[in-house]
């Protein structure tokens, strides 16, 4: 009679782990970003209205604490919220105004500085290496990018700016998700865990537990992240003596919320900064590039393993295969948002292979089936 | 200006909360807080709520009805004891992630609230006070268990 239960026992029990496992993980993950692919005008709403929920969640939790009923709570954080954030935005306008309207002309200004700088470094070469002047090579580099940046833009830019302005609205789904998150996300976790099998509940969660601690320990690692990364590239801008460093400073912390792509974009936008506001001038641009590796090794090495790197618990190679898997599957947004995907259905994926794996979790689910069911049939026998 | 948006009812499930042992000593707001993390499971007569040996995430009080721990597989022969509505079991799962001491099993029809590990952690955290609160009813009954463990038939700690 006595059912020996050393499946159960040990911590490392409970998430499965093992090679169909992260197969099942890569996967869900490649399917569900070629599903949000197919709604990429809510993803990035989403994607903030979670890191929102993540930021503001605190505040929540301290008004309940003082006797606010939750549903008031989430409504005087968010409402508190938009309106700092419509106050906020309100001094910016007529900058933000003045910015569009002179924009074309400043776009032109700093690529003509970035071609400057290029006709600049390719006249230095061919002047030291005298094989580059015989074939011609500054000649030939700048048609070939002259080529290059008119198709470009005739075929990306203009459908990149419309699809920018089209799916702007969308944004402002992000304060209103995030409210509902604040508002309603535990009543739904506990009525996706009210769902679950007596058996499986304490499984169910652990892994709950374990998706909300790696979500919340990703997007808040995110954040403090991108707040290092500010202030290093604007403590560093503003020592080389490039304008406006913390507005470039936190646009470039936040485009390398891109894997790989978004901190060589950041980086091309400081460079060309520099080279248009200082054109006699090449040691600034060097300056601002050595700032970028810099800071890059900062981040690879100090800054990720404290705040995003410990979140995901996952090798460095699959993490690798996903970036990869999530550029070719969804694009930008596919890169951004592969690793907390990834994170999370990892966690899934394994409770539920360490579920399927423990024979004595379904023998007692099916013995409660078995009792609901005589309950249910009892007067039937008699 | 807060007092504005105070809710000053005691609501049933409140009443039912502060009945049992182990949130007594909270107050309304403390025990409001505590119940959006509480979740009511609901077992038949004789089906299992957790095996011997078995990693405990989560505490449980009992609401309604009774809970027999015993043995692992030996409900008639291997009883420890029996759990009477409004008292905790599985209290260790609090502390650490060792293995469940025994087998809990409906003893009738009962209605159980449960305490996840990760939710008291981070009660810890962002609601010392609260968590402080439990953690000393926890201390009190666990006190209460030791000095009566020389007496045949009292129940260890699981």
């Amino acid at each position: 009679m006595k059912s020996g239960n050393a499946a159960n026992s040990g911590p490392s029990r409970y998430l499965s782990s093992g090679p169909l496992v992260w197969v099942a993980t890569i996967a869900c993950t490649t399917l569900l970003l070629t599903l949000l692919k197919q709604a990429l005008w809510f993803v990035v709403p989403f994607l903030l209205a979670i890191i929102l929920y993540y930021a503001l969640f605190p505040a929540v939790r301290r008004l309940t604490l003082a006797g606010v009923e939750r549903e008031t709570a989430a409504a005087i954080v968010a409402g508190i919220f938009f309106v700092a954030a419509v106050l906020a935005m309100v001094p910016t306008l007529p900058w933000l105004a003045a910015q569009t309207v002179t924009g074309e002309e400043a776009l032109s200004r700093y690529l003509g500085g970035g071609q400057g700088l290029l006709d600049r470094t390719l006249t230095m070469l061919e002047s030291q290496f005298a094989f580059l002047k015989r074939v011609e090579f500054h000649a030939e580099m700048a048609k070939k990018l002259a080529s290059f940046g008119g198709s470009y833009a005739q075929d990306h830019l203009t459908d990149a700016v419309l699809s920018a302005a089209v799916s702007l609205p969308a944004l402002l789904l992000a304060p209103f998700l995030a409210f509902f998150f604040l508002r309603d996300g535990r009543r739904f976790l506990k009525f996706c865990c009210d769902a679950v099998p007596n058996a499986y509940y304490e499984r169910t969660l652990y892994m709950v537990d374990r998706v909300d601690a790696t979500a919340r320990a990703y997007f808040q690692g995110l954040l403090k992240l991108t707040g290092l990364d500010t202030v290093c590239l604007a403590v560093g801008l503003l020592i080389i003596g490039v304008p406006n460093a913390f507005a470039l400073g936190l646009m470039a912390a936040v485009l390398a919320w891109v894997p790989f792509v978004g901190s060589v974009i950041g980086c091309a936008i400081v460079v060309l900064v520099a080279a248009t506001d200082f054109p006699a001038d090449p040691w600034v641009v060097y300056a601002a590039v050595a700032l970028f590796l810099l800071v890059r090794l900062l981040d690879d090495f100090v800054f990720m393993p404290l705040t995003v790197g410990r979140s995901l618990h996952m090798h460095p190679l699959p993490t690798v295969v996903m970036i990869f898997v999530g550029g070719a599957v969804a694009g930008i947004p596919g890169l951004i948002l592969v690793l907390p995907l990834a994170g999370v259905v990892m966690v899934i994926a394994g409770t539920i292979g360490g579920i399927v794996n423990n024979p004595r979790l379904r023998a007692r689910n099916s013995f409660a089936k078995t009792l609901h069911a005589r309950r249910i049939t009892a007067d039937l026998h008699s | 200006m807060l007092g504005f948006f105070l809710d000053r009812k005691e609501t049933p499930r409140l009443g039912t909360l502060r009945q049992l042992f182990l949130f007594a000593t909270l107050s309304r707001p403390e025990l409001r807080v505590v119940d959006g993390m509480l979740h009511e499971r609901r077992y038949l007569k004789g089906e299992v709520i957790f095996d011997e040996g078995e990693e405990g995430q989560t505490v449980y009080v009992v609401i309604a009805g009774r809970v027999l721990i015993c043995r692992q597989g030996e409900p008639e022969t291997g009883k420890i004891t029996e759990i009477e509505s409004g008292v905790v079991f599985g209290e260790l799962a609090l502390l650490d992630n060792a293995p469940r001491a025994a087998q809990a099993r409906a003893a009738e029809d009962c209605v159980l609230a449960s305490l996840a590990r990760g939710d008291f952690e981070s009660l810890l955290d962002t609601h010392a006070v609260i968590a402080s609160k439990i953690a000393l009813q926890l201390a009190r009954q666990l006190g209460r268990q030791l000095r009566d463990r020389s007496a045949p038939g009292e129940r260890k700690p699981l």
